[in-house]
């Protein structure tokens, strides 16, 4: 470290107490102070990163993006520099660096997670060098400012050639713009949206890139999810949406949880944000972590703590008994609400689990193998189990090799059979139902169809 | 019965090779056997850990994720020493998916290597453009009743099977080792190869039966397996089989 760095570094951090004290914003202060005795200031602090740093650009969803992989980083263990939400620019990047830390002059941090102006883009790659870069998307917002779209993209495109070497780009596969990003030859981790369900949001919206960036014939969209922002192909040269590696495929706003496959693996998590373009931001986030060499349990222990959607549960009057109903769509949201019906010590309960296959559920049912049935079982103090949907026999024959005994169990597959012979029972003063999404629809008809949904307390 | 010492069940990289519910495979075949009054004890082993080979019965591998698997494919490679004499006498394995391309001769990672296998099985596998992904229904040229098999994959790549290989069963539904020749898994001598997850042993306990009985005859034990209650298997297995005649 040399003694100018050091100098340059205090200054900075001396600067920014003296504009604080005085009231006076300038989050971007020190930087500027910093660069003045020592402009290469931020590429001797990035120099001292353990794993390195990773640039966010694109026009919107930067912030969030940035909040959502900096939690699950931190909630991997690594420590991680950010910059200040809008202070994006060359100087508000060295102020993170420069504060980083309180009396260390260089970071501890493993990574500095950088959301960064696109016109910025080539200045700051240079300086720092990236690991990743991460691309949200291009809205028309910055024609006032960079004149038009493209100039844009090529900013960004001078900062993906400072990557090093072996830096991987993260890019939206739904954006044309963005998508037409990627190079020979730099590993790129796309990401997007393949919802089962039609959106209805934004349909006749005006595009901003509707034109293939490598030939510049128009567009033509399969599915648009808003905007510009969809699957589309090029009828002119024949380029297409790429396939991404992450793809957000399930999104259910009033139960709170979002579901997101990386290469051929899936994962449920929390999620809470409205509107679709926060489902990219989710997609942008993963996509960014998983570039970053997280594994999906990382990604699965640090969404989480977003908040717990699961083991929330649903409750309401049918006949004589209570009936709470929970989703279960994977084996860690099951195993959770396997726990939660271990603790409520009540002396007697029945369990419905409900289990289809379609599309929305997750054709696949071996996850069921993977639900710790062996160390719930013993803990339950449920008297029967009724098993229902297209795939109840899967899950009955679970049960049994879980060492339940068949006395014990009820296998009925057509769902509404089944509820109307629940609704019936007189034996068990509470239930406990445990739907896959498509079978908790269908639940819920039932129920509006008897009239009972007025209890239901959504999401 | 109950006083021969227990079926060895030996379990390679539970940890690593343990995709889609595999781990139901090592309960069917516990299960199953407990419940004719054999004891099953399944011998975990990870990479880099001790094998005592001559007290194991039985051999169960799962398929992993590429960055798992790449993790321990050069300890299995090591292992085949051992492993692949052993077969050649007549050891049962279950090889599910990503373990069945590796006792394959070669396969092709997702960034284009080609990399030797056991060649335990006459196959290779290449790296595919599209995962195939669904229900499967096969039929089976193995001395089982009834000759389906139902299982769920969910794989990329495409494993094409030597003049010299059997296949475990012709598609009836879905796409099988490469979606062109209609064949699925291989099997030779007590080896069984397959893609089908579900898990593929529970719902297909004439495979699970068939296993224990020659893990049985492995180890010189002369005896019938006694019939089970087996008629909920059989139901989710025909929901299956049903898909595939619609
Ligand atoms: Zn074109």
């Amino acid at each position: 470290m040399t003694i100018k760095l050091w100098l340059a570094v205090w200054a900075g951090r001396m600067a920014g107490w003296v504009s604080r004290l005085t009231g006076r914003g300038g989050s971007s202060l020190p930087g500027l102070v910093a660069r003045r005795l020592e402009p290469a200031t931020l590429t001797q602090l990035v120099r001292h990163l353990s794993w390195g740093a990773i640039l966010l650009t694109g026009t919107n969803g930067k912030t969030t993006t940035a909040a959502l992989a900096r939690q699950i980083f931190e909630e991997a263990h690594r420590r991680v520099v950010t910059n200040r939400a809008g202070a994006n620019l060359i100087e508000g990047l060295t102020a993170a660096l420069v504060q980083a830390e309180r009396w260390r002059v260089a970071p501890r941090a493993a990574l500095a997670l950088l959301e960064t102006d696109e016109a910025t883009m080539p200045r700051a790659a240079r300086e720092i060098r990236p690991r990743v870069v991460t691309v949200t998307n291009f809205f028309r917002d910055q024609l006032d400012r960079y004149g038009e779209l493209s100039t844009t993209v090529k900013y960004v495109a001078r900062g993906i050639e400072e990557l090093l070497p072996e830096g991987r780009l993260v890019l939206n596969a739904d954006d044309p713009q963005v998508a037409g990003l990627r190079r020979d030859g730099v590993h790129t981790v796309f990401y997007g949206l393949e919802l089962a369900e039609p959106t209805s949001e934004g349909d006749a919206e005006a595009g901003d890139a509707r034109f293939c960036p490598y030939c510049g014939t128009a567009l033509q969209y399969r599915r648009r999810y808003y905007a510009h922002i969809g699957h589309y192909a090029c009828p002119g040269c024949g380029w297409e949406r790429p396939q991404p590696r992450v793809r957000v495929v399930d999104w259910h706003p009033g139960a709170g949880w979002a579901t997101v496959e990386v290469d051929a693996e899936r994962v449920t998590v929390p999620w809470r944000l409205p509107g679709i373009y926060n489902l990219y931001n989710l997609g942008a986030g993963l996509a960014t972590v998983v570039a970053a060499g997280l594994t999906l349990e990382a990604i699965q222990a640090g969404m989480e703590r977003f908040k717990p959607a699961f083991g929330r549960m649903e409750n309401l009057t049918v006949g004589v008994a209570r009936w709470w109903l929970a989703l279960v769509k994977n084996p860690t949201g099951f195993n959770q609400v396997l726990a939660t019906l271990a603790e409520s010590r009540l002396p007697s309960f029945g369990v419905v689990v409900a289990i289809n296959d379609h599309y929305a559920d997750g054709r696949d049912v071996s996850w069921l193998w993977d639900v710790d049935f062996e160390r719930w079982l013993p803990r339950l103090s449920a008297q029967h189990w009724y098993v229902t949907g297209t795939r109840a026999y899967d899950m009955a024959v679970r049960l049994k090799y879980a060492g339940l005994s068949l006395a014990h169990i009820t296998v009925e597959t057509h769902l509404e059979a089944m509820l109307e012979r629940l609704k019936r029972q007189e034996r068990f003063e509470t239930l406990y139902v445990l739907p896959t999404y498509t079978a908790l629809l269908a639940i819920r008809r039932q129920l509006t169809r008897w009239g009972v949904t007025e209890h239901f307390r959504e999401g | 019965m109950p006083n021969q010492r227990p079926l060895k069940l030996l379990h390679l990289y539970p940890e690593e090779m343990n995709l889609y519910g595999d781990r139901g495979n090592v309960l069917a075949l516990t299960r199953r056997a407990e419940w004719r009054g054999l004891t099953v004890e399944v011998i975990s082993r990870g990479a880099g850990q001790l094998v005592d080979w001559d007290t194991v019965d039985l051999v169960f591998m799962g398929g992993g994720e590429d960055s798992h698997q790449a993790r321990i494919v050069d300890d299995f490679l090591r292992l085949g020493e051992a492993l692949v004499p052993r077969l050649e006498q007549g050891l049962p394995m279950l090889a599910i998916c990503g373990a069945f391309q590796l006792l394959g001769q070669s396969y092709e990672t997702a960034d284009g290597q080609t990399l030797p296998g056991l060649g335990f099985f006459d196959a290779w596998t290449e790296a595919g453009r599209v995962r195939a992904i669904g229900d499967v229904v096969s039929k089976t040229e193995l001395a089982v009743e009834p000759p389906t098999i139902v299982g769920f994959e969910n794989h990329g790549g495409l494993t094409y099977l030597g003049s010299s290989s059997q296949p475990l069963g012709r598609v009836l539904l879905g796409r099988g080792n490469n979606g062109k020749d209609g064949t699925e898994g291989a099997v030779k001598n007590h080896v069984i190869g397959t893609y089908l997850h579900g898990s593929l042993l529970p719902k297909n306990p004439h495979l699970t039966d068939l296993l224990l009985s020659w893990a049985l005859r492995y180890r010189g034990v002369a005896q019938e397996l006694p019939p089970l209650d087996t008629e909920l298997e059989w139901t989710a297995h025909g929901v299956i089989v049903s898909r595939a005649k619609r």
